[in-house]
């Protein structure tokens, strides 16, 4: 009889254990309220950081939509850089996000065609990639981001040198 | 002033202003199309709801599509979503929610009149809020709405004995001076009005006071702003690096302006995020601005020798550069300081020779010496500047570069990406960023199947000019640079393949970037190559970036780097050094491999040297050179008879 009472304490305690870990393990980040915007200085590597609001979660808004929002806030953000008298790698003028969607820690960043039309240098496809990568990772929960270009993966942009096709990460700078 | 009270400053200045002509004097007929003037283009908006300080535009308006593209700035929504954002010309994101009155200007939170809201298919936005973002301001001319760009801001930053006025306006600026002197200079700015108008009194940097004032009428307004100056005050003219901000500069009696008015290249960014506009002035007020000064030069004899000191006010890092015998020339360039002396070209003595010390861009002063011969040279940092040892004695071999800083403790809240780790520490550096770092080991485990096989890659090719200026192309500066370098490794005993030996694509004409890496690739992995090099030439959108930079994307690869980047250092531009990079060449070879980026095409310094035959049979020996240090520090293990 006091077996069976053990047995069941065992397994009560194991189940609440693995009721408290899926919800740990499942609960969505906080995103906190605020985000660093980063962007690569004219040396081609170095990061200089600005930083401005997260918005709060929305009445109605989803903890999805609210992760994918702010991506989405992260990734304009980095393609439109600091202000213009920053001197900082920028993407190519006219370039900007068609659509963020967010699939697990990735999130996957259309931009328009306009990328295509940058120098044809390493430094400036480097940098901007950069930029972006790191910005929109510092949204918590995201790691990586894939880029698309006109809604289709590229290996790399047009003359360019950056494999494109697998989603980056800080760590690929 | 930081980011965040640049926005604030003129947002709030306008506010109170913006808000009474909206709720009283703007046309009040509800949800009636709006007509509207910009810069002389007339312009109809028709999703319109509500009137005064509610009225709210649609996203998909004609009108305001065609407003955002005259003014420069896009919007980024699709039907479902609910944030807008607005980037502007600046640029600045703003951000609307739907249901949600507060807006983002940039690092600014502020409260709109209503919340955006959806009809039909639509968000609707605040429209005098949206106005404001764009820095316009409406004034009503009859039943019209005249979208008058505004002078948005005017600050005052200063810097030590000086200080430089910063204005900024919804349109790019273009001044006028209609008064200099005696005691005052006044501006005038045709095609802005503003809310700004007022005096304010400053007593800095040779500044008395500021008036600004409108007149002119709502579609040709005109913004004058007056400075009284202090007696024997001096200014010079306004400058812009952005064709936004517009910068003057005033200093008290005795100052010179030492801003050169037409920059090629601009100072590098602050770490707080702004731009260093700043000269000398007081030296310790700009080393604490982040600019350091270089206040003097002197060559001194010395038990050894003969010592040069310089000295630096502020903290500052440097790089230093000696060249090979017999062109024995050294230099050291102290980053982002100022020169606070005139510029110095003057005969030494033995074995100094000659010495120069130039502002050599607005950023850099470089201290040059041609040396009589290879002599010993110790180059030592310090609170206060720098030594340089100049030794009587030759010596072979000697350090060909180096870096370091001086002053107190550089000050940096940024990230440090890669960084070029200390020679002889291969087998202990690492990079890494928040964790998600790798370690570099010495060498990869890959074994080549032909370790006396080099396969170089020329960048570029075939119908892939890659950059180019005035004619002159990537492709073919690589290739001749390609076959330099494999010309002396084939005399030094080496097997060397090109991807491409004549000026071809490497897979077909026309091919997809993808393609052809990739069989750039396969030429190194099949052979079963011992090392791939990649040669190319950089290019930036402008003319500013200039340098040599080495890119890797695994462990493997950095020793090689490394030891051509010892050897290239000294190559005649700056080294950028190693970075690392998600290369799709470098990434896909097996083995250790660099693409080197050897010199900006963009830039016109580095252009002379790309175009110079002799520079670049430099180039191809040095990095032959660095491929045989390489070799002979990494040998190949189980290595196959060949």
């Amino acid at each position: 009889m006091r077996g069976n009472r053990a047995v069941a304490l065992i397994v009560l305690l194991a189940i609440v254990a693995a009721g408290a870990w899926f919800y740990l393990s499942h609960k969505p980040p906080e995103l906190g309220s605020s985000l660093t915007v980063y962007y690569t200085k004219l040396d081609g590597t170095t990061l200089g950081t600005l930083s401005v609001s997260l918005r709060p979660r929305e009445p109605g808004e989803s903890t999805a939509e609210h992760l994918r929002n702010a991506a989405l806030y992260a990734a304009v953000q980095a393609i439109a850089g600091p202000p213009s008298d920053v001197q900082a790698i920028r993407f190519p003028p006219g370039t900007r996000v068609q659509d963020v969607s967010v699939s697990g820690a990735t999130a996957t960043v259309d931009l328009s065609k306009d990328v295509e039309r940058q120098a044809g240098g390493t430094f400036g496809e480097n940098g901007m990639f950069k930029s972006l990568v790191y910005t929109v990772t510092a949204v918590p929960g995201i790691t990586a981001v894939k880029v698309t270009v006109g809604g289709a993966t590229l290996p790399t942009l047009p003359g360019g040198h950056l494999e494109l096709d697998e989603p980056l990460h800080r760590s690929d700078f | 002033m930081n980011w965040t009270s640049r926005f604030i400053a003129p947002i709030f200045r306008t506010l109170p202003f913006a808000a009474l002509v909206a709720a009283f004097v703007l046309p009040a007929a509800a949800d009636a199309p709006i007509k509207a003037v910009y810069l002389q283009q007339a312009m109809v908006f028709t999703h319109v709801s509500g009137s005064g300080s509610s009225t709210a535009v649609g996203v998909n308006d004609p009108g305001l599509r065609a407003l955002l593209r005259a003014a420069g700035a896009a919007i980024t929504w699709r039907p479902g979503d609910r944030y807008v954002l607005v980037t502007t010309a600046a640029p600045v994101v703003v951000s609307f929610a739907v249901g949600d009155r507060r807006y983002d200007v940039g690092p600014v939170v502020l409260q709109s009149s209503i919340a955006p809201f959806v009809q039909g298919s639509e968000v609707y936005l605040p429209f005098n809020e949206l106005l404001r973002s764009l820095d316009l301001a409406v004034r009503p001319d009859g039943a019209t709405w005249v979208l008058q760009p505004q002078l948005a801001s005017l600050d005052v930053r200063s810097w030590g004995n000086r200080a430089d006025i910063v204005v900024r306006a919804g349109i790019p600026l273009h001044p006028r001076i209609v008064q200099d002197g005696p005691g005052t200079v006044t501006y005038e700015f045709d095609g802005v009005g503003t809310a700004l108008t007022g005096t304010r009194n400053v007593n800095a940097g040779g500044i008395r006071s500021i008036a600004v004032s409108q007149s002119g009428s709502a579609r040709d307004p005109r913004t004058t702003v007056s400075i009284q100056l202090l007696p024997g005050a001096s200014h010079d003219v306004p400058r812009s690096d952005d064709g936004r901000d517009l910068v003057v500069s005033f200093g008290p009696a005795g100052w010179t302006s030492q801003v050169p008015f037409a920059q090629s290249s601009p100072p590098p960014a602050q770490s707080n995020g702004q731009q260093s506009q700043a000269p000398s002035g007081n030296a310790q007020q700009a080393g604490a601005s982040g600019t350091a000064t270089v206040t003097g030069v002197t060559v001194a004899p010395s038990s050894d020798g003969y010592v040069v000191t310089i000295a630096v006010s502020g903290n500052a890092a440097f790089e230093w550069h000696r060249l090979r015998d017999p062109d024995n020339r050294f230099w050291v360039d102290v980053k982002n300081a100022q020169l606070q002396t005139a510029p110095i070209d003057q005969t030494e003595p033995d074995p100094v020779g000659a010495l120069r010390v130039r502002q050599v861009d607005p950023a850099t002063v470089r201290i040059a010496l041609s040396l009589r011969g290879p002599k010993a040279l110790a180059v030592s940092p310090a609170a206060t500047g720098l030594t340089v040892d100049v030794g009587a004695n030759d010596v072979a071999d000697a350090p060909r570069a180096g870096s370091g800083s001086v002053g107190t403790v550089i000050a940096s809240s940024e990230q440090t990406a890669p960084v070029t780790p200390a020679p002889g520490n291969e087998s202990a550096t690492s990079w890494s960023d928040a964790g998600n770092g790798w370690k570099f080991g010495p060498r990869s485990s890959y074994v080549p199947t032909n370790p006396r096989l080099i396969v170089i890659d020329p960048g570029h090719g075939g119908s892939d000019r890659g950059s180019s200026r005035h004619g002159v192309d990537e492709a073919g500066l690589a290739l001749d640079m390609s076959r330099r370098l494999r010309d002396i490794l084939v005399a030094r005993g080496w097997q060397v393949r090109m991807t491409h030996d004549a000026d071809v694509d490497v897979y077909q004409p026309n091919d997809s970037a993808h393609d052809e890496l990739q069989a750039r690739v396969d030429v190194a992995n099949h052979a079963g190559a011992r090392m791939f090099v990649s040669i190319h030439a950089n290019a930036y959108i402008n003319s500013g970036p200039y340098g040599t930079t080495y890119y890797i994307s695994k462990p493997g690869d950095l020793a090689l780097a490394q030891a051509i980047e010892r050897d290239l250092s000294s190559d005649g531009t700056k080294d950028d050094g190693i970075v690392r990079a998600h290369l799709y060449v470098t990434l896909h070879s097996l083995m250790p491999a660099v693409l080197i980026e050897t010199a900006f095409i963009s830039n016109p310094n580095d252009f002379s040297l790309l175009n110079s035959p002799a520079w670049r049979q430099r180039v191809a020996q040095s990095i032959a050179d660095g491929i045989d240090q390489y070799a002979a520090q990494y040998p190949v293990p189980n290595q196959p008879a060949q």
